[in-house]
């Protein structure tokens, strides 16, 4: 793929937002130069590399014009004009090297200097300060304006931050920290207070950093020319020497990141300019939260035990897996081949989850392999596969730009997405209209310069009604895509549906009922929907984990080819994955139906290609899905897990009957970081990998592969493919890869959708979205675009099936669940980083109508109770939830907020109902019984892997 | 008294029911959710179904049962 610009380079102002074809002729320095009409004339000088001096100017914001350092002649114009807000005009002869120009800029460089410390050799940025830089690229080293007059540089520091420092005393007032908050992240949390000398930075109302509105995402830090603000680990351990590009392994975004370091040594991970996902920017997990990878929690050594209420033996890699081989092979003779099975996971690579469950269905024989995806996009498989034909999002992240209607249904972006809300929200400061649909009311609904049109705030468990009223509106207002459905859906399907849509039942009056939702702001926001031009949808986990999830992902996708929302930028439906490698895991065969690139198993021909390939037969019958597993554990008929990189004791629903489950087992290998909860109940213990010490590729939400790149060495001695390989290989069947990159080899010569893939063109390229093949070379940005996978379009019936999970005396209120900004999903990766500052403990929001009914006062003990089970957490009084809906996260094991949740599940693919259960609330004085009874167990299991350690 | 297991299997069966017997004519529904049942259930959990729905069946939907019926092999 060619590229026009340096990704390490910065052009002073961004991109010129018009049509590549309209091109404008001038001449810098004497050189002739052609680009877009609307590029300033420094972003052109940029391009033949003449360098015009500048502090207040960055390629990542819109031009300010405020350092006049960059001032440059323009033949037949008066005077000097700033590089930076002038646009190109047809046959300009500019110069940037005058004699005036010159002594303009040195003068204002000196005045800079006037006013700054003269303290850079012993400043932790020297050498990495564009102020320091720009001074010595003018020949400046000294000021004639002296230092003697009043100044700034007695100016306090605000060192209140957890991960960065801010110099007041070095500021120049460029104000791009403060445009970096408002234009990049959205938030608007810094300004400049004051006017002339008396102006400075200041965070939310005069606050400090810390308790400001400072979301920590790390763009003002980024953005800072004088290294006023800066990481406190450069102050701390000093400036990196090298860097190595790589891909985040916290949400589904999949920023690209450039790992900064100062020997082996992590000295800061930041944003890659260059990476598609993220073009440069990133949130509090992805930018500071990374040294879980060298906690001293980290296990780096195999363990093994005979029992769970045994102390843990540490032992060599081939003791270790020979140890589990051994039990697994005997736990199949005596209970026969499908008797065992194994968990992989969407934190680790495309390669090694390929790996797992290759060894599940090549070595243990069967098919009784899953991944997390079960228990959070399984229905978006399911649904978007049978409408549409493939199992993934339609879009990349950059088409938010070209929508004018989004409706986020079921997500949290600004919370679990914090890189993908920030440039929504930039879309909708410029005019796109939004709809949120959640029973909660997110940041979406209302932050700084974004306001919803509509919060269509329903009860949980009823986004079916809700959907099929929104197209109920849609059809018999006569506002469907006409064309757009004659020509790309399946007619029969189409009138079908059309009649079951049309029904009274499904009326937004009808449905009001169910969903809490006026029919009036409802259909408000169908007409809304219905008369984009381009109408996107985003949802996330509040979706997909409800008894009708697959119900409602059908729904989206109805809706979406109801009114022509497909085939182009701007549209779509876009689920928003929660892991790193949710997409990558279900790619590459996690699922027990179905063999990598989604092709079931018992389709003949499919099997054959992997059968040659792999030298085994393979099962024709799909396996047992993680809960699935459980059952068949507590029942006695399944013995051994091998579970890579998942905390199923964490995250699964109705955590007793999954403790009940890994009791039942005669071996559980658990591959992890940390001795997680999991890990607790195992007999074999193989040490992980961080994404920081292996090589290998995520695959993100927008079907964009990246590459995993290793920074440094595994800790343990194996990246996680290659401790599978050794599994593998002492179960008796042969994996001889050299380098992750042979797997991927592998990977495309089997899969048709990746055949196009390899190391060397990712390297090329950067990333690739698949579909990458012969016909689509380059990737394919957008999903059915002339025709859809499947051929035609199919509108599936979606009737609304109330949920088991209701309330009733005993429960009159429903719980729902989900994440926060700091924290990642079970938190075992940020809980060890200083991002448990601002998140703690799991809180219970409650309304205060619901409160005091209770007679809880916030941060009192609550206990929340279902027919599960219950806990004890603290009251958080808000009128964020709507009275009758209490919310917590999952974040905290000690928590326990999947005592609660309940067996139900998702009819289609067992994805449990996270999002609806039944509770009762009360105030208590201590911890529940299960509470309690965890911190014994918890405690013992810890004993006995210090005893492993002495 | 079903066991959990078991439970579970019939929970799962009649709701996959209740969402795909979306017409009136039976036959149809009961070979759509044995489609499904086919596609996406485990070996041993389609045997425990048939086994109940053989033995038992009281707590089975009959759109669950018809299709249990079309997974029997045919004798």
């Amino acid at each position: 793929m060619l590229r026009f610009f340096d990704a390490d380079k910065d052009y002073g102002t961004p991109v010129a937002d018009v049509a590549a074809t309209d091109v404008v002729s001038l001449s810098i320095d004497g050189r002739q130069v052609q680009v877009p009409a609307g590029t300033s004339i420094m972003r052109a000088a940029g391009q033949l590399d003449i360098d015009i001096p500048k502090l207040c100017a960055t390629d990542s914001l819109q031009a300010f014009g405020s350092c006049r350092l960059c001032l440059v002649k323009i033949e037949g114009s008066k005077g000097v004009s700033a590089a930076c807000t002038t646009p190109v005009e047809a046959g300009l002869v500019v110069h940037t090297q005058t004699e005036k120009v010159i002594r303009l800029r040195r003068n204002l460089m000196e005045l800079y200097i006037s006013d700054h410390p003269l303290d850079c050799s012993t400043c932790p940025a020297d050498g990495d300060c564009e102020l320091q830089d720009t001074a010595a690229a003018l020949g400046v080293s000294a000021s004639r304006y002296g230092f003697e007059g009043e100044n700034h540089c007695a100016a306090e520091k605000d060192t209140s931050h957890t991960y960065f420092t801010f110099d007041a005393s070095k500021c120049i007032v460029c104000s791009r920290c403060v445009r970096a908050c408002e234009e990049i992240q959205g938030t608007y949390a810094l300004t400049i207070e004051g006017r002339g000398f008396e102006s400075r930075v200041v965070a939310g109302q005069a606050e400090n950093f810390e308790d400001s509105e400072c979301v920590s995402c790390g763009a003002c830090v980024q953005a800072c020319p004088t290294t006023s603000l800066l990481e406190n680990s450069v102050i701390d351990r000093g400036l990196p020497q090298r860097s190595v590009v790589t891909t985040c392994a916290y949400c589904g975004v999949g920023c690209a990141f450039k790992a900064e370091l100062r020997g082996d040594e992590v000295v800061r991970m930041v944003p890659y300019k260059d990476g598609a996902a993220n073009s440069g920017h990133s949130c509090v997990k992805g930018r500071f939260a990374y040294t879980y990878a060298t906690h001293q929690d980290r296990v780096t050594t195999p363990m093994i035990r005979s029992s769970i209420d045994e102390p843990w033996q540490v032992v060599s890699w081939d003791e270790a897996v020979t140890f589990a081989a051994g039990r697994i092979r005997a736990i199949q003779s005596k209970y026969g081949r499908e008797s065992v099975g194994g968990i992989t996971s969407s934190r680790c690579t495309n390669e090694e989850t390929y790996l797992v469950q290759k060894l599940v269905r090549a070595a243990f024989g069967n098919n009784n392999v899953d991944t997390c995806a079960r228990v959070c996009h399984s229905p978006t498989g399911y649904g978007l596969k049978t409408t549409m034909g493939e199992s993934a999002g339609t879009q990349t992240f950059a088409s938010v730009d070209k929508a004018d209607v989004i409706m986020v249904i079921g997500a949290n972006p600004t919370d679990a997405h914090p890189v993908f809300a920030s440039r929504l929200k930039k879309r909708l400061r410029q005019g796109a209209r939004l709809i949120v649909a959640d029973p909660r009311r997110i940041d979406l609904v209302k932050s700084p310069h974004v306001r919803a049109d509509y919060h269509l705030e329903l009860l949980p468990g009823t986004n079916v009604a809700l959907i099929n009223a929104i197209a109920h509106v849609i059809v018999t207002e006569g506002l469907e895509a006409k064309e757009f459905i004659a020509g790309r859906c399946e007619q029969v399907a189409f009138e079908s549906w059309k009649r079951f849509i049309s029904q009274p039942r499904n009326s937004p009056d009808a449905m009001a009922a169910v969903t809490g939702v006026a029919s009036e702001k409802l259909v408000a926001a169908a007409r809304l929907f219905a008369s984009a031009d381009n109408g996107a949808i985003y949802y996330g986990l509040g979706v997909t984990e409800h008894s009708q999830g697959s119900t409602m992902v059908m729904g989206i996708a109805n809706l979406a080819m109801l009114t022509g929302n497909i085939g182009r930028e701007g549209v779509g439906v876009n689920p928003l994955r929660g892991q790193n490698n949710v997409q990558g895991a279900c790619d590459m065969g996690s699922f027990p139906h179905e063999l990598p690139g989604y092709r079931h198993v018992s389709d003949a021909s499919v099997r054959g290609l992997f059968e040659k390939h792999w030298g085994v037969k393979i099962d024709d019958e799909p396996g047992l899905r993680i809960p699935n597993m459980f059952d068949a554990a507590v029942s006695g008929s399944f013995k051994g897990l091998y579970c890579q990189g998942e905390d199923i004791a964490q995250s699964d629903p109705d955590i007793q009957h999954v403790e009940a489950a890994l009791r039942s087992l005669e071996c559980l290998i658990v591959q992890d970081l940390f001795l997680n909860e999991t890990a607790k109940f195992a007999h074999v213990f193989l040490p992980g990998a961080s994404f920081l010490e292996k090589d290998g590729t995520f695959t993100n939400a927008e079907r964009r592969i990246s590459p995993v790149r290793k920074v440094m060495e595994p800790l343990s001695g194996k990246a996680d493919w290659e401790a599978t390989m050794a599994l593998s290989n002492a179960l008796g069947y042969t994996m001889n890869y050299k380098h992750p990159s042979e797997i991927m080899d592998e990977i495309a010569s089997l899969t048709p959708t990746f055949s196009g893939v390899s190391y060397e063109k990712l390297a090329e390229s950067g990333s690739l979205q698949w579909p990458c093949t012969e016909d689509a070379p380059d990737g394919t940005p957008i999903m059915h675009v002339d025709e859809f996978v499947r051929g035609q379009g199919l509108f599936a019936i979606t009737e609304y099936v109330a949920t088991d999970e209701k309330v009733n005396k005993r429960f009159p209120l429903l719980l729902t669940t989900g994440r926060i900004l700091s924290q990642y999903n079970v938190g075992s990766q940020t809980r060890r980083t200083e991002n448990q500052n601002w998140h703690s403990e799991d809180v219970l929001e409650i309304h205060p109508h619901d409160a005091e009914d209770r007679g809880i006062n916030d941060r009192e003990l609550v206990r929340v109770c279902s027919r599960a089970g219950d806990t004890v957490l603290r009251a958080d009084i808000t009128d964020r939830v709507q009275p009758g809906v209490v919310y917590t996260t999952f974040h905290h094991p000690q928590t326990g907020t999947n005592v609660i949740t309940t067996d139900n599940s998702d009819w289609a693919t067992n994805c449990p109902e996270y999002k609806v259960t039944a509770v009762q609330v009360n105030k208590v004085t201590g911890v529940s019984e299960w509470q309690a009874r965890r911190e014994v167990f918890s405690a013992r299991q810890i004993a006995f892997m210090e005893q492993a350690d002495s | 008294m079903a066991g959990t297991e078991l439970q579970h299997l019939i929970k799962m069966m009649n709701q996959i029911s209740d969402n795909m017997a979306l017409t009136e004519n039976d036959e149809l529904a009961a070979a759509r959710v044995a489609d499904h049942i086919k596609r996406f259930w485990a070996r041993s959990m389609k045997e425990k179904i048939i086994s109940y729905a053989s033995s038992d069946g009281e707590m089975l939907q009959g759109v669950s049962m018809a299709a249990i019926r079309l997974l029997q092999p045919r004798p």
